[in-house]
């Protein structure tokens, strides 16, 4: 405890060099916080999107993961309401979301586009996935009855075909015995996902309407919604093993390919710029302690005299360290924090990312754990650091350190 | 070890610095022995050794020849550790410029070698109140050294030396940075605190007053103690009971 409050009169000394090197510390720490934060924040709105979007688990035949389809379903999933009812039984199997994957042509009659379908089912899909599509025009699709099938077109694909809600287009795309079929449908509706490449093309029906269109009672795949999204990784095997032989489960992560691409990108520009950060800290540290030690000589001799072991001297400025690092990332944590609320609640909106056509929040997640690692991380850095710096002078010749002018 | 032994008997001590391409030889074949109690004063211009002979019987600087007796034990080839241990135990230090550690209060300059030594806090209060009681600065004992006069920084630094009861002193010009008057002060409070303690006392000095009332007066010049130096012994040494 003497050493400690001997280190921390040290730090008083020289007021204004220790504000200076607390305040560049705690502005590092800021720093460091809230870029983690802004990706934690980033990565968690991105597996919670590619979560919704897939399911947390996703469950098909084998094959389907493995191999390109030859025809439409090929290694779809043909006994459906078997496979439900084995997974609802399961306790922690919330929601199974239907979906059957196609593509084709669609025609307004003049003019024909590539259309990367998918059948859905309407009333699950929208209440468990929620808003997830931005409507620009008419209405989500329903389960209700009607004399036309209903589709959603993407805001592109409709805009390339010129029709709005109520329009009439054509549908066309190889059945699974690899004939063509034609489905006359009506826009129900069109919508963004906020990438404008996938909008061109896609476009969203009922699984009955897929069904008809592909002439088959087959799905593609399974979306499995679980209690809780954390869940997916233990219950994975269970699932696999309840739907049963040839069935294969995949986690959000592994079909969450734009998330591992952006964690990825994303570890490796905060990494770089958290490693600048830390550097620059770690110099204004190093630096304020030289400048203490060399001005401390003759007193390091004294303490020498008097029978301090340099190990002890070195322990007093590595304390010096923790307690200038410390200070200055606690006050970093506390500057993060409020920086961190006053973002949660200004409603700052980032502009869309290259490739896609709508923002995002700028928010910037509070993770107690990354904020502990961080404040930990600095005091440690510092104190390796001053103890390096320490170290020789510690060891100086006594004489020659009671001499220093 | 016997009531008669020396606390330090240096014999044929030399040292030679590095000085550019040149060596310098600061001390030659110097000897002296220092009973319990006594006081003895090193005289002689600057460059005549007296600080180098300091330094070595201090244990902050090794001889290149000679042997060094430290109540009866032989220190000239301790390895670092042991002789810091052994300066944290059996050695004070009083220096020209006080060097007192400016950001801890009078009690804790006083404390710090009790605190190294590892003796007890109950132990370490008692101590630092007696000894700031014998130097008169009771008062003082929660200010900072730099609000305090030349006298009685001074009067902190020989508290420090003596505080822990130590078999030898050292001291390099402790009164040359002080007036007169608090230079008296002082010399009779390192005196009187030595005796008292039985702690021998090796002073460096140019101060004629600090050496009239040393035990024992020996002249250095060029790195000689000088065979025809006064040798006069001014009291009788006190020995610790």
């Amino acid at each position: 405890m003497k050493w400690f409050k001997f280190a921390v009169l040290n730090t008083l000394r020289n007021r204004r060099r220790s504000a200076t090197t607390l305040l560049i510390a705690a502005l590092g720490t800021a720093a460091i916080l809230l870029a983690a934060g802004f990706a934690e924040y980033t990565y968690q709105g991105l597996a919670e999107s590619a979560a919704r979007d897939a399911g947390h688990l996703v469950v098909a035949r084998s094959d389907y993961f493995q191999h390109e389809e030859d025809t439409p379903l090929q290694y779809g999933i043909d006994n459906y309401p078997a496979l439900r009812s084995r997974l609802l039984a399961d306790p922690d199997v919330r929601y199974l979301l239907p979906r059957i994957q196609f593509s084709g042509l669609v025609s307004n009659g003049d003019k024909s586009v590539i259309m990367m379908a998918t059948g859905i089912d309407p009333d699950s899909e929208f209440l468990i996935k929620g808003p997830f599509l931005n409507m620009k025009e008419g209405s989500l699709l329903s389960s209700a009855k009607s004399d036309t099938p209903q589709i959603l077109v993407g805001e592109a694909l409709a805009k390339t075909l010129k029709v709005h809600p109520g329009s009439g287009l054509t549908l066309l795309a190889s059945t699974t015995d690899g004939a063509l079929n034609a489905l006359d449908v009506q826009v129900r509706g069109t919508f963004s996902t906020g990438v404008p490449e996938y909008d061109k093309r896609a476009l969203y029906t009922d699984l009955e309407t897929a069904q008809r269109m592909l002439v088959t009672q087959k799905i593609s795949q399974l979306g499995v919604y679980l209690s809780d999204m954390k869940l997916a990784d233990d219950d994975r095997a269970r699932i696999e093993a309840t739907a049963g032989k040839g069935f294969t489960t995949q986690t959000w992560r592994d079909q969450a390919f734009f998330y591992k691409s952006v964690r990825e990108l994303y570890n490796r520009i905060f990494g770089a710029l958290g490693g600048i950060i830390a550097i620059i800290v770690l110099f204004v540290i190093a630096n304020a302690m030289s400048m203490s030690i060399i001005e401390r000589t003759r007193e390091i001799g004294t303490l020498r005299a008097l029978g301090t072991l340099p190990q002890q001297l070195t322990r007093i400025f590595a304390m010096e360290g923790a307690v200038l690092g410390g200070a200055g990332a606690l006050v970093g944590a506390v500057l993060a924090l409020i920086v961190s609320v006053i973002l949660l609640y200004a409603g700052i909106q980032m502009p869309p990312p290259p490739g896609r056509s709508v923002g995002y929040p700028l928010s910037v997640s509070i993770n107690p754990l990354i904020y502990a690692l961080v404040v930990l991380g600095v005091v440690v850095l510092a104190t390796l650091c001053a103890t390096l710096v320490s170290r020789r002078s510690a060891r100086k010749p006594i004489v020659e350190a009671l001499n220093h002018v | 070890m016997s009531e008669h032994t020396p606390v330090i008997s240096l014999q044929g001590m030399s040292k030679a610095y590095n000085m550019g391409e040149g060596r310098v030889q600061a001390l030659s074949d110097a000897s002296l022995a220092l009973p319990p109690g006594e006081m003895l004063a090193l005289t002689g211009p600057s460059g005549s050794g007296k600080s180098t002979l300091l330094n070595i019987a201090g244990l902050i600087d090794t001889p290149d020849t000679g042997r060094y007796l430290l109540d009866g034990e032989d220190v000239s080839q301790l390895d670092e550790t042991c002789r810091t241990l052994l300066r944290r135990n059996a050695i004070g230090f009083i220096f020209q410029g006080f060097n007192l550690v400016p950001v801890m209060s009078v009690a804790d300059n006083i404390d710090y070698p009790l605190f190294l030594a590892g003796i007890n806090a109950g132990e370490r209060k008692r101590r630092v109140a007696e000894m700031l009681e014998k130097v008169g600065l009771r008062e003082q004992a929660q200010r900072r050294p730099d609000a305090l006069s030349g006298g009685q920084r001074q009067r902190v630094a020989v508290a420090r030396a003596l505080v822990k009861w130590p078999r030898l002193v050292i001291a390099d010009e402790p009164t040359a940075n002080l007036d007169s008057h608090t230079a008296d002060q002082v010399i009779t409070l390192i005196r009187e605190l030595c005796h008292a303690e039985g702690a021998a006392c090796l002073v460096a000095t140019h101060d004629d007053r600090l050496s009239t009332r040393c035990d024992r007066v020996l002249a250095m010049r060029d790195g000689y103690i000088l065979p025809d130096a006064p040798f006069t012994h001014l009291a009788a040494p006190a020995v610790a009971a």
